[in-house]
């Protein structure tokens, strides 16, 4: 690709840690590599959306305020490519947990006396708000995922989402499997992608990279309550990361 | 024949190494097929029988089977007309004349010619059935005295969807087909039959015992089809039909294309409706 | 010589021997479980193991395996693996052996599969033979998996302070000869192997509920059975049955871009028929819906498929799909289930 032609990439954050970012600056040597690629005009939100030229709008975050909202239109204006970026802004992330009670409930827990103060939204994963073109999932993103997405958005392709359960490429890697340990484990029910990236690590699967198009969620739920988790528990485990897609296990878990 | 031993020998090196092909014409049908002849290097033959798939590759983009739209009597290239529905069509409905494909195959088995010459044919074309059926169109069009009566049966949604439409005239013409047309929903212009496909068939004149049919179209469509044919007493083995599943190897391995326990990309796509009968609840197409 | 003799003592100084002639794989723990492994420490490797996580197959046909480099512009393709390895698999299972036989038979049928022939070409298998039962999963008594049948090069039975070796090729004749320790058996040794393989009767009895034909029978008369409804309900659809299924082979392919964008290798990838959207085509239409069906479709191709194409059944009895179902999904008890229903 020519010098020229070269795309300009800037990086926006809403409700979030920052994390994915972070990890972006991890990509370490590949990261040279790329910027023969692409320009990074934007880091850490050092420049304004409104000032500044870019073609690719890497977005990190979730939305979960009625300023969110506009200023992720605004972005969306202007991006030619608009990626979510990480777990809150593709599938809600942890913030969605805040959905599950009335939003005057969660304003007070966080902010006490001066919840009236707050202007707060139920939080949503970016592409409830604006067409999403790109998802990089997982909390943090992972490296080669990050990578392999940026090549499809430079060829113009369309990143195409595994549609199977962690659990196929955990098996490929041999791991021991977590319920051999007595542990629970989200695998079976969370979409594949990260190579089991935490289950290599001797960790679980957690769910951060959201559940399968078709989760097969009472016959995971069936496998938690026989390893002995409450009904409760099982359900604290489907909404740590995925309480934005309720839809697709609600029917089984709630009481 | 020469060709065929060219491409065999190739598929005995890497039967996954594509050969390099070029795309020679390229040209939009409606909005969403679009029509490619392609030119193997060296212009080597194909060497296909009507009814075979090739999987063409783009690089970056992996591969997909798609059907040879053309009769090998057509020397020295070979057509595909290809909708646009997913991540590959896309990418491959963007090339241009001179822009380079990779081409496995020809893949599968064929229409059962040496076993129709001398019969009457009715071919039955659902939508993008007609792609795989022009094939064999084209090759009796250049052995038309081998076969007897020919008449087709066309359908689909609207007339705007209608594939070869200036093709067909001619093998009205040339080839003394009959040809009858229907369309699901019509348009003011269109003066032709409305309604599905199955419709046209009770019309039709034929001997059963000498007559072979030939059905290509969406699942949805072989049920009714197949019934209103079985009623005309046309007897199963002599009913034909070419059957779409995913793909990946086209050498009977990957396993995407499984129906029970045959591989659609070896022992089809084309199959009888007697090969069909042994399904035991697999094969969407099978008549209830 | 048909039949060699080694101590016990003397089995590191002939793996020592075996890794310097190739690369060694054999079998070690993990967490609890097994695992083929490359073998660095020779005292490491376990010959008494239940069936690895995964089969050996990852060595014959690897979970991701380049099949061809590419160029996008000017177009260009070349072979994605110079040189195949040269490797032994060493105590290896009669259930995995006949799992190979299985595979051999897929890969070698027209159009064969360069990829998996020269990797097989360039493979060694030294098995052991099992005198007792891994654990209460495995049916390879029913399968007749549990004894040896050839597919090795050398097999291995651990008889009280030796191991008896059969010798069933040239290149497993080449690993046991000029060697001081390893000798050839004799007659009192095949006299304690036979003693030993009579012992064996007493211990392995068929597992299903009928003979092989019988369960054919009950495969061709419950397509329909209310059994696949009450796995399918189980089933998760995590791809575990099939990833460790010695006789799985479904992949998919995918190309993978170096940063060039130019440049690339094509994939095959392990894939399972349990995945949603293996069947599915371009246009929506999806084959083989539903988990039940999908579960079936895992059964008749072990019990049914395969026996009407080949005349082989590809269930090796290794007992592995049921050891890795976090469903409690059981290959036994599915089958005696059908078996069951059709005398009921």
């Amino acid at each position: 690709m020519k010098k020229q032609s070269k795309p300009k990439v800037a990086f926006f954050d809403f409700t979030d840690c920052e994390g994915c970012q972070l990890q972006f600056a991890n990509i370490g040597s590949t990261l040279l590599d790329l910027t023969e690629l692409v320009d990074i005009v934007n880091f850490r939100e050092i420049m304004s959306e409104a000032g500044e030229d870019y073609d690719i709008a890497i977005v990190e975050g979730s939305i979960s305020t009625d300023n969110d909202v506009k200023r992720i239109q605004k972005i969306r204006e202007k991006a030619k490519v608009l990626v979510a970026f990480g777990s809150c802004a593709t599938i809600g992330g942890v913030n969605g947990i805040k959905n599950r009670t009335s939003l005057e409930l969660a304003k007070k827990r966080v902010y006490g006396d001066k919840a009236d103060l707050i202007n707060t939204i139920k939080a949503m994963p970016l592409h409830e708000v604006v067409k999403v073109d790109y998802k990089i999932l997982n909390c943090p993103p992972y490296i080669p995922e990050i990578i392999a997405v940026l090549k499809c958005i430079l060829m113009g392709k369309p990143y195409v989402l595994p549609n199977y359960a962690l659990c196929v490429e955990c098996k490929m890697n041999e791991n021991v499997c977590r319920y051999e340990k007595d542990q629970e484990c989200m695998g079976p029910v969370t979409r594949a992608g990260c190579n089991s990236w935490c289950v290599n690590n001797g960790n679980r699967c957690y769910g951060c990279r959201g559940l399968v198009d078709n989760p097969a969620s009472e016959g995971a739920k069936d496998i938690l309550l026989k390893y002995g988790l409450k009904l409760e528990d099982i359900m604290n485990s489907f909404t740590l990361y995925n309480d934005c897609q309720g839809e697709k296990f609600d029917q089984y878990l709630k009481k | 024949m020469i060709d065929r031993e060219i491409l065999l020998e190739k598929m005995k090196t890497s039967p996954y190494k594509p050969m390099k092909a070029k795309i020679i014409k390229a040209q939009m049908l409606t909005d969403k097929e679009k029509f490619f002849r392609i030119e193997l290097e060296g212009k080597i033959n194909l060497s296909h029988q009507p009814g075979q798939f090739v999987m063409v590759s783009i690089f970056g983009y992996e591969e997909a089977p798609i059907s040879i739209s053309s009769s090998p009597t057509d020397k020295g290239y070979f057509d595909l007309t290809v909708r646009n529905v997913g991540v590959f069509t896309d990418k491959l409905h963007q090339l241009k004349e001179g822009d380079t494909v990779g081409i496995r195959g020809p893949f599968g088995k064929g229409f059962p010619i040496d076993n129709m010459f001398g019969y009457d044919l009715v071919i039955v074309a659902g939508g993008l059935g007609i792609v795989p059926l022009r094939s064999l169109i084209r090759y009796i069009m250049a052995n038309r005295n081998d076969f007897g009566n020919v008449q087709m049966l066309l359908g689909c949604k609207t007339p705007k969807e209608l594939l070869f439409k200036e093709e067909t005239k001619e093998w009205m013409r040339r080839a003394e087909i009959k040809f009858n047309c229907t369309v699901d929903r019509a348009n003011p212009d269109w003066k032709g039959n409305v309604g599905l496909i199955t419709t046209l068939i009770p019309g039709i004149d034929i001997n059963p015992s000498r007559t072979y049919a030939v059905v290509v179209g969406p699942p949805i469509m072989y049920k009714f089809v197949i019934v209103k044919l079985l009623e005309k007493n046309i007897p199963d083995h002599q009913i034909i039909v070419s059957l779409e599943r995913r793909m990946r190897c086209g050498l009977g391995k990957c396993g995407h294309c499984q129906i029970e326990g045959m591989y659609v990309c070896q022992s089809g796509p084309v199959f009888n409706y007697a090969q069909l009968g042994n399904f035991k609840g697999e094969c969407h197409e099978k008549a209830i | 010589m048909k039949y060699a003799v080694i101590n016990k003592e003397d089995l590191n100084k002939w793996l020592e021997h075996l890794k310097k002639k190739a690369r060694l794989y054999a079998p070690k723990e993990k967490e609890n479980l097994f695992v083929f492994r490359p073998v660095k420490d020779v005292s490491k490797i376990c010959l008494e193991y239940i069936p690895t996580i995964l089969p050996p197959k990852k060595y014959y046909f690897p979970q991701k395996e380049k099949l061809l480099k590419f160029q996008v512009n000017p177009f260009k393709t070349a072979k994605a693996i110079e040189e195949f390895e040269e490797f032994i698999l060493f105590g290896v299972h009669t259930c995995d052996i006949a799992g190979i036989q299985c595979m051999d038979v897929i890969f070698r049928e027209s159009p064969e599969d360069p990829n998996y022939l020269n990797r097989k070409e360039k493979m060694t298998i030294i098995g052991i033979e099992c005198l007792k039962y891994c654990d209460e999963h495995a049916n390879c008594t029913s399968m007749a998996t549990h004894v040896p049948r050839g597919g090795y090069d050398l097999m291995m039975v651990d008889i009280d302070k030796v191991f008896i070796i059969h010798i069933n090729s040239e290149k497993g004749e080449k690993l046991v000869t000029g060697l001081s320790y390893i000798k050839e058996a004799k007659d009192e040794d095949m006299f304690r192997l036979d003693r030993a393989r009579e012992e064996k009767k007493k211990i392995f009895k068929e597992e299903l509920a009928a003979p092989l034909p019988k369960v054919y029978d009950a495969f061709d008369k419950s397509f329909g059975s209310q059994v696949w409804k009450d796995v399918g309900k189980k089933c998760v659809a995590c791809g575990n049955c099939t990833a460790v299924c010695p006789t799985c082979y479904c992949f998919d392919t995918a190309d993978d871009m170096e940063l060039s964008l130019n440049d690339g290798i094509r994939y095959r990838i392990w894939n399972s028929c349990q995945m949603d959207d293996f069947a599915k085509v371009a246009g929506g239409e999806d084959f083989r819906k539903g988990r039940d069906s999908r579960q079936r479709h895992r059964y008749y191709r072990k019990f049914k498929y395969p026996v009407d194409k080949f005349n082989r059944y590809f269930c090796v009895g290794c007992g592995r799909c049921t050891r890795t179902c976090m469903a409690d999904i059981s290959l036994k008890e599915t089958v005696n289930s059908l078996i069951a229903g059709q005398s009921a």
